[in-house]
């Protein structure tokens, strides 16, 4: 770890690096995507002319690369917008303005972005208490049908997919058994409660699809872990099972877990796309689906990079994380 | 590139040591686990079902494209007469609602496009996957820089999105189950080209590769007579994975309108289909569902078998010994790239 | 829109009026009992109604706005000359006054339109609506930052096709006068019978000049019904409706306006909103949907259900889904083929494919089955219930492909069980009993519009929709038919490209027409000479069904709109 500001200027550096390269990569393959924007802007009946002027308005007519540009100097220095009875500034970072909605690209990430993060840190803390602890409980269990199971539970989870459990779950315990609402979405600093009792059936609907992979992932390191000289010293001293499980073995094996489920929070942002657009909840996700179907450019490209920050950034954490616990298991 | 995530997934595999056993050995440890055994089994079947579908709906006397408007109420949205989504001696499985096709001829038919992607996809994640990854670990600096960063953005762009995108773009000609195919294998190779980079790492610190490449061997001769072996295990077993993973992705880009097109009927385009008739009509539903997580588990169960068999020490009391140096060995990968990135 | 779950917010709301109206309503005496569902069944003012929906109101601009009959969440907010008259079924399809006191006094020959102002109305502020209000709304409505609405003001208003909004001309439209507060006169190009149909839409809405505020005028607009907006979160996906305390029922007569508080809640899953719909818990007792009926499976569910059978209304719309030809592409070039695929159609399965008897019905008009079209009922290839294989084939024969033949039909790849898969393979499956061996060409939806709107992409063969802007014939024949509306370089309607002057004259005569009636039984007559030529296989109208929470009373659904009214729902 020598030279940990070293590391983060790299890491800072190769972040922005990929991220535009993301934001290229996005510009070029939606600039060839079939759809008029301009006609689909204006709407299906509008004439020719009235096209034109919508797509002049919109500086459709430019060539790729100066749009591109454009977008560069609304990243840095800001942009301005016509409301039509007046100019509103769109301070840097500016992500542009949405073609069908006239919305800010960051007014609209900020407004969707709690709901996603609700959504993703509420599933991964339920997706690590089932995938630890059943993979705890496999390990410890190992080859005994408790073991067998657990391990068909998860992987139901996994082998089926979020739209089929999201929806089979709220038909039965909203709409049969009448034990929660229909999720919709509730802001945390308006009532923490309902908030939680409405995320509820999208975190567990989440979390099956992600708990297989920890629970493997614990499983596998704690065998690992119980098969190591000082746990099998423990065991030699009489120390009990439970306190070998539970307290020695679990956290030696728990540094791997821990950087898989940073890399997982950064991705997973992008993975709620299926459940946001499900439930209905009005997070990046299902905004994301809206942008790509209508071709809204300057939304796909600014809510890809915010995703492809979080990704980026769980990255970085993970490596720091997994050095931190790796050394810590050494020492142990 | 997060190298964590890359030894994490080592790691989890159980295989920091290369396999040096044979294949007769592969076998004999294969042979040994029954749970494997039936997975095993499980698989070879579906693909089985899948090659054969043509003679086993030719059997039942059904297509899986024709209509029968008679087997099916039309004034109730069009749900199958008769118990069990209208199962009877000519529909073995009942029929679909809404047109009355044939819910066997559209399960087994559906089982070759479903299984034909994922494992196709597998193919071309793990061939991308292994060449970037193992360029990137025994290249000079700024090849594993450039690979490295490649993957960096491939593993950082929302799969789902570009594939939306992607799929709009490709001429409606272009056969749809090969564009998924590609779509998916070109997208998701990021997560194994890390693991086997990290992996090369780790192994080209070892002594006998040391050794090796002492002796002048050249770094295509390395890599094909010491490196491959060695890689085997963490890529098999990781593919296993990839197949069922696949699948569901198959299935969600259905779900979100852009997966293999109709009349050609494939699980994931059946489940979504199928997910609001789960109260009307169960079968329609837990069919797909059923023959999904069937083979979502026999895949897995296999895999896991094969990890164990390719990797002698993941038998514990085959560690006595060994257990030190393999996290020595997957500490040095982690060692080893945290200098790299360092000193880059 | 069936299952609008993921579809383009400006298309779709632009379909809200094109499309949509996929509304629940009694239409038809037997459906007429859905007023009230057990109990004290009389409305009465209070309490808050809930709507659930799937698209968001993102446009909220009067001027963006593409409705028919003014919509119906804006239509709370937006008092405009003219509305559709609140009744159920056929009564509904009438134009009725709304803050003018008639419907309009036309000169002549129809080219020059008065209207005169109810005195007293005011906005949500109390400040007056003037007639310069309304010009100022509709001159807005072209401006390109507002882009969004209907085409006919571009069309039918003198010297509007190339004007570019008040904030770029600060001129005005001259075709527009206010010779005072309360009057104001359209002066038109040409004839239109039709122009107090025109005038429900929202573009015909008072927007006060110093409120206006452009683009972000839409986040509060200024009210004149009998609504304010107290709420507008994430650019109308929630939005809370509270009494306009200005707003004097004696002055309209049509919005009841029974309960306190109205609040939207969209961007659901059309599934979810079902479900919530049907447990009717808590608030959702007291909710609505206006964009969102019951699919095929919910329907199954539904109808095995007594208590949730009563809560279903039935609604019809002006809509029809046809297979459409383009005659310069072989071999839809020779009329006989295209009769062989009329003859070949099995309009059972494709009506299964739709959604089943309760939620489609056959069609072989163009015009849909309702009287204020004109519906003429005629059957020039006659299919019966399941296809003519027999007489599809004959024909193919005298046309020389005896052997049968291979085409290709286009569709969308959208899920909406009108230009989707599911109906395209029941066609497919229809023709393959004729010898007609039919590939599918899918297309993402984008793609898909832009193919079949574009006379230089268009495909041979393919599925297509219209719906009503208005219940009448005019906006129905017009765009598709009409050889002048031909567009070379843009989004071109009248896809099998027919330019016959005999068909154009009959138009414009029909045009000038004041009578509406005279003017319906005409367009039934000319639809009916139409279909004659084979440009289209009508398939089928949809039905709408809408599900209601237990609580809601007074359900009214016109074949205007064939949706559930909300101005006239009540919750207590």
């Amino acid at each position: 770890m020598s030279g940990f500001g070293g590391f983060l200027l790299r890491r800072t550096a190769g972040a922005v690096v990929t991220l535009l390269a993301i934001s290229v990569i996005v510009y070029v393959v939606f600039y060839v995507t079939p759809g008029n924007v301009a006609q689909i802007t204006c709407g299906p009946r509008c004439s020719p002319e009235q096209v034109h002027q919508v797509a002049e308005q919109l500086k459709l007519g430019d060539p790729l690369y100066l749009r591109y540009w454009h977008f560069l100097q609304g990243l840095f220095v800001g942009q301005d917008f016509s409301t039509g009875t007046s100019v509103e500034h769109c301070a840097a970072p500016c992500l542009g303005q949405s073609y069908q909605t006239d919305q800010q690209v960051l007014d609209i990430i900020l407004a969707k972005l709690p709901v996603s993060v609700s959504l993703v840190v509420g599933a991964m803390v339920l997706w690590l208490l089932l995938g630890i602890g059943t993979g705890v409980l496999s390990a410890w269990r190992r080859g005994r049908v408790s073991e067998r199971v657990l391990t068909a539970v998860t992987l139901a989870g996994t082998a089926t997919p979020v739209f089929v459990i999201g929806l089979v779950l709220m038909i039965v315990v909203c709409g049969q058994l009448r034990l929660l609402p229909f999720p919709q979405y509730v802001n945390f600093t308006d009532d923490p409660e309902q908030w939680a009792w409405n995320l509820l059936l999208p975190w567990l609907s989440l979390a099956l699809i992600e708990a297989a992979a920890f629970a493997r992932l614990t499983r596998a390191s704690m065998l690992e872990t119980l098969a190591e000289d000082h746990i099998r010293t423990f065991r030699a001293y009489g120390v009990a099972e439970r306190s070998v499980v539970g307290r020695h073995a679990l956290r030696g094996a728990l540094a791997p877990v821990i950087a898989l489920n940073a890399n997982n929070v950064g991705s997973a942002v992008g993975g709620a796309v299926l459940t946001e657009t499900l439930f209905g909840l009005p997070g990046i996700g299902q905004e994301l689906v809206h942008a790509v179907k209508v071709v809204d450019l300057p939304v796909v490209v600014g809510m890809v990079l915010v995703t492809g920050f979080f990704v980026v950034l769980a990255n970085a954490v993970a490596d720091v994380l997994y050095a931190v616990a790796d050394r810590r298991v050494v020492l142990a | 590139m997060s190298e964590a995530l890359a030894v994490v997934e080592t790691a989890g595999t159980g295989t920091s040591v290369p396999a040096v056993s044979g294949a007769r050995q592969f076998w004999r440890r294969l042979r040994a686990q029954r749970a494997a055994l039936v997975a095993a089994a499980v698989v070879a079947l579906l693909v089985l079902v899948a090659l054969a579908a043509p003679l086993l709906t030719a059997l039942e006397g059904q297509d899986p494209t024709t209509y029968h408007p008679t087997l099916i109420d039309s004034a109730r949205g069009g749900v199958p007469i008769g118990s069990f989504g209208g199962v009877s001696a000519d529909h073995w499985l009942g029929v679909e609602p809404q047109t009355g096709r044939d819910m066997f001829a559209r399960l087994v038919y559906g089982a070759r496009v479903s299984l034909g992607v994922a494992l196709a996809a597998t193919v071309v994640q793990v061939a991308i996957g292994v060449a970037v990854g193992v360029a990137a670990a025994l290249g000079n600096r700024w090849v594993d820089q450039l690979l490295s960063r490649i993957t960096d953005i491939i593993v950082s762009m929302p799969l789902m999105i570009m594939s939306l995108a992607l799929l709009a773009i490709v001429p409606s000609s272009f056969p749809r189950p090969v564009l998924v195919t590609l779509v998916i294998g070109l997208i998701a190779w990021g997560t194994i080209a890390k693991i086997v980079r990290a992996q090369t790492l780790s192994l080209k610190g070892l002594d006998y590769v040391s050794a090796a490449r002492l002796s002048g061997w050249g770094t295509w001769r390395i890599a094909r007579r010491e490196l491959l072996p060695g890689l085997a295990a963490p890529v098999i077993t990781y593919a296993a994975l990839l197949v069922p993973a696949n699948i569901s992705v198959e299935a969600a880009l259905s779900f979100l309108g852009v997966g293999v097109k109709p009349p050609t009927p494939s699980w994931g385009q059946m489940l979504t289909a199928a997910d609001v008739w789960y109260q009307a009509a169960p079968q329609y539903l837990l069919l797909p569902a059923g023959a999904l997580f069937v083979t979502v588990l026999a895949l897995t169960v296999l895999g896991d078998g094969v990890r164990t068999a390719l990797d002698p020490r993941a038998a514990s009391r085959l560690r006595v010994g060994t257990g030190r140096k393999a996290a020595t060995g997957t500490g040095t990968a982690a060692g080893h790239a945290t200098e790299k990135e360092a000193s880059a | 829109m069936r299952q609008p779950s993921v579809i383009a917010r400006r298309v779709a709301v632009a379909s809200v009026s094109l499309v949509v109206a996929a509304g629940a309503a009694a239409c038809g005496p037997e459906d007429n009992d859905a007023k009230g569902s057990g109990g004290d069944s009389t409305p009465h003012k209070g309490g808050t109604l809930t709507v659930l929906n799937s698209q968001p109101q993102s446009d909220f601009d009067p001027a963006r706005l593409y409705t028919s009959g003014g919509g119906n969440v804006p239509s709370l907010v937006f008092r405009t000359l003219t509305t559709r008259n609140r009744e159920n079924g056929a009564a509904g399809a009438k134009v009725v006054p709304d803050l003018a006191t008639d419907t309009g006094r036309p000169n002549k020959d129809a080219t020059v339109w008065t209207y005169t102002l109810k005195k007293g109305l005011t906005y949500e502020d109390g400040t007056p609506i003037t007639s310069a209000d309304i010009k100022y709304g509709v001159e807005r409505s072209f401006a390109p930052e507002l882009s969004g609405g209907a085409p006919y003001l571009r069309d039918w208003l003198v010297g509007a096709a190339d004007y570019q909004g008040p904030y770029k001309d600060k001129k005005g439209l001259s075709a527009i006068e206010t010779p005072d507060s309360r009057t104001i006169v359209f002066h038109l190009n040409k004839p239109e019978g039709e122009f107090p149909y025109l005038a429900t839409q929202t573009q015909f809405t008072p927007v006060p000049r110093s409120k206006d505020t452009g683009t972000k005028y839409e986040s509060h607009p200024v009210s004149s019904g009998p609504y304010k907006v107290v709420k507008n979160e994430n650019d109308g996906e929630h939005l809370v409706l509270e009494r306009n305390t200005h707003w004097s029922a004696a002055t309209d007569q049509e919005r009841k306006a029974y309960p306190d508080r109205i609040d939207v809640r969209s961007g659901l899953d059309s599934s979810v909103i079902n479900q919530r719909l049907s447990a009717s818990q808590g608030a959702d007792a007291a909710a609505v949907t206006t964009d969102t009926n019951l699919g095929p499976a919910e329907l199954a569910k539904v109808t095995g259900d007594k208590e949730l059978a009563a809560r279903v209304g039935t609604g019809h719309f002006g809509y029809t889904n046809y297979l459409a030809f383009n005659p310069k592409v072989k071999p839809f070039d020779d009329p006989m083929v295209r009769q062989a695929v009329a003859y070949a159609i099995d309009r059972s399965s494709v009506v299964n494919a739709a959604g089943g008897s309760a939620l489609a019905e056959p069609a072989t008009t163009f015009l849909p089955n309702q009287k204020s079209f004109g519906y003429t009922p005629y059957d020039p290839f006659p299919a019966g219930k399941s296809g003519d294989p027999a007489k599809a084939r004959e024909l193919l024969k005298q046309a020389g492909h005896a052997n049968g033949l291979t085409i290709t039909l286009t569709h969308s790849n959208s899920k909406d069980f009108e230009t989707s898969p599911e109906i395209a393979t029941a066609v497919q499956d229809a023709l393959k009993k004729a010898g007609i061996t039919v590939k599918l060409q899918g297309l993402e939806d984008n793609d898909y519009r832009d193919k079949i709107h574009s006379v230089k992409t268009e495909p041979g063969l393919f599925l297509a929709h219209w719906g009503a802007d208005w219940p009448s014939g005019g906006p129905f024949l017009a765009p598709i038919f009409d050889g002048r509306q031909i567009v070379k370089d843009g989004a071109n309607f009248n896809t099998g490209q027919l330019n016959d002057k005999s068909v154009n004259d009959e138009i414009d005569a029909i045009n000038k027409l004041t009578d509406l009636d005279a003017a319906a039984q005409r367009w039934g007559a000319l639809d009916k000479k139409i279909g004659d030529k084979a440009l289209v296989v009508p398939l089928f109208h949809p039905v709408y069904k809408r599900l209601y929470g237990k609580d809601v009373k007074n359900i009214v659904i016109s074949d205007w709109t064939g949706v559930l009214d909300i101005s006239q729902v009540a919750v207590k």
